[in-house]
């Protein structure tokens, strides 16, 4: 593996997204330390995508966030699209990449959602074996996201965070805890979400993702169309206050603001975290 | 079968066709019952497909209506589901959909339409080229070695024969400008896409053009094209008209550079 044990720390990022390429390039903001970028989006030949990609990557750290990994479906890896992956680390040299812990269709069929898997030692099992056969391809160890869910199985035996931590421990691998899905979920799942947090291995948690929702009176939904809530800014202290300096970016994907409106919820984050991170 | 494959099964079974025989795998709560919490994944899936699909085929949407369009799209997501890791090839099968599905000329217009759309995505993210044939570069070739020249294309470029104008049609709609009347010629017409300085540019080929161009993608060198073009050009004028055509495909930026077999 060729990431080391410590915890590398890149400060405050967001999501690269196209709406913002031409504004990225021309100003060059110093108060954005680092992109994530959607790997399936660059997962192309070439054209306008691809060159953002690059001349923005000059300027800026950038680690790779994929949505199409699949690491919990019962269908055989998919090596094709792993070795596109594994091209796409080699042109950009991300910090790290990541994948959720859910599955995304099967019998080679794709839903292009993040479906939930049942919390059991059956789904641990066949998670943590595909995560280390990717790990073992791609030569690195890779993070893993909590998902935002709407349902919860009847088979569960466990609750979400004992899930998330015995995969990383067995896979060997790391934790993109997204403090957004933990509050959505919480709410669907009417558990505490700080029981959540305190229930997760501080060492394993290398990035953080933010986010707004979507409340439909009976569940919320992971929309990324909305500014950040109060109460996931709270949830967001109590994390900087368990996990210390972790790498955070913020997730927009809908009703994208000007960069400009994007940077002040980045600057809210880093004046909620840094505080924590000096003490 | 797993277990967990045998509830992934009936998950997305759920999701394509509405068999609720997940129902009794998921918890119910007070504030939300198995049936709401399912269908929100029911919804979404249909809901971003078809949002996928509209990006794609912007144009056939404005043409056909929102409503139409969905309808469109939701009955094509139960013909051609998503295979891909990337959501960009979902609307792979649509312009093969409409033809298979409808009949007679409108079916043939929306096809068209569909398949110029599809043209153009291919086109926007084809392989980039770092170096092309420039103008002066052709004039560095000495006389002798015309006859034997070939050319090589850059993969950001390629061609579609349409009957109907659609090129005219997507570009108004596209732009929000007034739409032309459809037409449909008697015989289709050859219409060139390509990518240059990150935009797509478009234009329709005379037939010997359009010969003259496919037969040189094909590894066909300047002597077999010039003879090639006798049916249409005069003996004293064909070399000319040749170098032409070669002129302007250096000039629109299409050639990667020469060869000589």
């Amino acid at each position: 593996m060729t990431q080391p044990s410590h915890k590398p720390f890149l400060g405050f990022g967001l999501g690269l997204r196209a709406e913002h390429y031409q504004d990225i390039l021309e100003r060059r903001p110093k108060n954005i330390d680092w992109f994530e970028v959607l790997s399936e989006n660059y997962m192309i030949e070439g054209g306008k995508p691809l060159y953002f990609l690059d001349a923005i990557r000059q300027d800026y750290p950038m680690v790779m966030h994929g949505v199409s990994m699949s690491l919990g479906t019962t269908d055989d890896l998919d090596f094709d699209y792993l070795k596109q992956l594994k091209a796409l680390i080699e042109r950009i040299e991300p910090l790290w990449f990541s994948d959720h812990l859910c599955w995304t269709g099967v019998d080679h069929k794709n839903m292009h959602d993040l479906l939930p898997l049942p919390y059991t030692e059956e789904a641990i099992n066949h998670v943590a074996e595909r995560i280390s056969r990717v790990q073992d391809f791609l030569g690195q160890q890779m993070l893993i996201e909590n998902l935002s869910s709407y349902i919860t199985y009847c088979e569960d035996v466990m609750p979400e965070w004992e899930f998330l931590a015995a995969i990383a421990s067995k896979a060997d691998c790391y934790l993109l805890l997204d403090v957004n899905n933990i509050y959505v979920s919480s709410y669907n799942h009417h558990y505490d979400p700080v029981e959540y947090l305190a229930g997760v291995p501080v060492d394993r948690v290398w990035q953080h993702h933010l986010a707004g929702h979507t409340n439909d009176g009976n569940l919320i939904i992971d929309t990324h169309d909305q500014d950040i809530i109060d109460p996931v800014w709270a949830l967001y202290e109590e994390t900087a206050k368990r996990f210390g300096p972790v790498s955070t970016m913020i997730e927009r994907d809908g009703n994208i603001p000007e960069l400009d409106k994007v940077l002040v919820e980045l600057d809210h984050a880093r004046r909620i975290a840094e505080p924590y991170y000096q003490a | 079968m797993s277990h967990l494959r045998d509830l992934q099964l009936r998950f997305q079974e759920y999701l394509i066709d509405g068999s609720e025989d997940i129902e009794q795998d998921i918890i119910s709560t007070e504030h939300a019952i198995a049936e709401h919490r399912l269908g929100t994944y029911y919804n979404a899936y249909r809901i971003r497909l078809i949002d996928c699909l509209a990006v794609d085929y912007s144009a056939l949407e404005k043409y056909i209506g929102r409503e139409a369009f969905e309808n469109m799209a939701l009955d094509y997501l139960q013909h051609f589901p998503s295979t891909h890791p990337s959501v960009r090839w979902f609307g792979e099968n649509l312009p093969t959909y409409l033809r298979d599905i409808y009949s007679g000329k409108e079916a043939e217009f929306l096809e068209e339409l569909a398949r110029y759309e599809w043209a153009q995505t291919l086109v926007f993210d084809a392989a980039d080229s770092a170096q092309l044939l420039q103008l002066e570069d052709m004039a560095a070739v000495p006389a002798d070695a015309w006859p034997g020249l070939t050319l090589n294309f850059k993969p950001a470029l390629t061609w579609l024969d349409l009957f109907w104008n659609v090129p005219l049609i997507e570009d108004a709609l596209d732009s929000g400008t007034e739409v032309p009347q459809k037409q449909r010629d008697d015989f289709p017409r050859r219409w060139m896409l390509w990518r240059h300085d990150m935009k797509i540019q478009w234009r329709s080929l005379e037939v010997h053009e359009a010969w003259a161009i496919e037969q040189a993608a094909g590894g066909a060198n300047f002597a077999a094209i010039c003879e090639g073009l006798l049916e249409w050009i005069d003996e004293q004028q064909v070399a000319l008209v040749a170098a032409g055509f070669l002129k302007q495909w250096v000039g629109d930026q299409l050639v990667l550079n020469l060869d000589n077999d």
